[in-house]
């Protein structure tokens, strides 16, 4: 006959492998998720429009505000000369130089940017539109 | 529990079959998968493109055959300009209707020559009914002002 074994008196376990590996998990992908999202220097709300093509992401974004300030991806540009000699630099790089202008961002000052990314050998622009299409 | 014919040395070598774990593999392929997924582009970014015109220091002259939209600075509060299409006064809602109208020579290209002031939303809201009326160039006549 089969007795069963008296248990041992052990206090439980608790299993933390798996708990860490969701957190390093989880840590990884926040880390990575914020490095790709570049911190702007200002907000940008952007306009609407039902016709619309789809570019993919890449860097070397040029976002413009309401004030006129200007900003390539997190790096704030004082005037259009900084801008035109920072996109002269890394004109290679870009395909099509995507503006972000504000909704608000008078157009004198888009056309002036784009004079410069023009001086700067780029010719493929494209306007960003908000995500939230209209009906 | 066994079969008959199974001998008892062949039954206990089954019942000690290597288990391979998968876990550890699954846990990094999902970390893996996560990573590709954030390292490449998930949502793509929706433009309006402008392909600008080979440099060069004289402008076209602009020719009647083509729609001229001319935009004013918005004045007193007003938050869009008043805009003459062709040298007809036009509103913001009839401008499809404006455009669909014209003939397929006007259709080619929109030149929009609009003041400093006008802000960019309608700008693209112009360029939007513009593109959905089958127009299939749009210019911008304007002097940037940073370089004069």
């Amino acid at each position: 006959m089969r007795l069963k074994k008296p248990r041992e008196k052990q206090p439980p376990k608790l299993v933390m492998e798996p708990l860490v590996d969701c957190v390093f998990l989880l840590l990884i992908f926040f880390m990575v998720a914020n490095i790709l999202k570049p911190t702007l220097p200002f907000t940008v709300e952007l306009p609407d429009s039902k016709s619309r093509e789809e570019y993919v992401r890449k860097k070397f974004n040029v976002y413009i505000n309401a004030n006129g300030q200007m900003s390539v991806d997190d790096q704030a540009m004082q005037d259009y000369d900084a801008l035109e000699k920072y996109l002269l630099t890394r004109a290679n790089e870009i395909e099509v130089l995507m503006i972000h202008a504000d909704k608000n961002t008078k157009h004198g000052d888009v056309i002036d940017a784009m004079e410069r990314a023009k001086r700067a050998t780029l010719d493929n622009i494209a306007f960003v539109l908000s995500d939230e299409e209209i009906e | 529990m066994y079969d008959e014919n199974q001998t008892q040395a062949t039954a206990r070598k089954s019942r000690r079959e290597p288990a391979v774990d998968m876990t550890p593999m699954i846990d990094c392929v999902f970390l893996l998968i996560i990573f590709f997924m954030l390292a490449t582009t998930f949502s793509p970014l929706p433009g309006i493109q402008v392909k600008l015109p080979p440099p060069s220091n004289a402008p076209t002259p602009p020719e009647q055959k083509n729609f001229i939209l001319v935009i004013s600075n918005p004045e007193g509060g007003a938050s869009e300009g008043i805009m003459l299409l062709n040298d007809s006064g036009v509103s913001m809602s009839d401008l499809s209707v404006s455009f669909m109208g014209g003939t397929e020579e006007q259709k080619e290209t929109l030149i929009i020559r609009s003041g400093r002031r006008v802000k960019h939303e309608q700008i693209v809201t112009v360029m939007d009914k513009a593109k959905r009326a089958g127009i299939k160039k749009i210019g911008f006549a304007m002097v940037a002002s940073s370089l004069y």
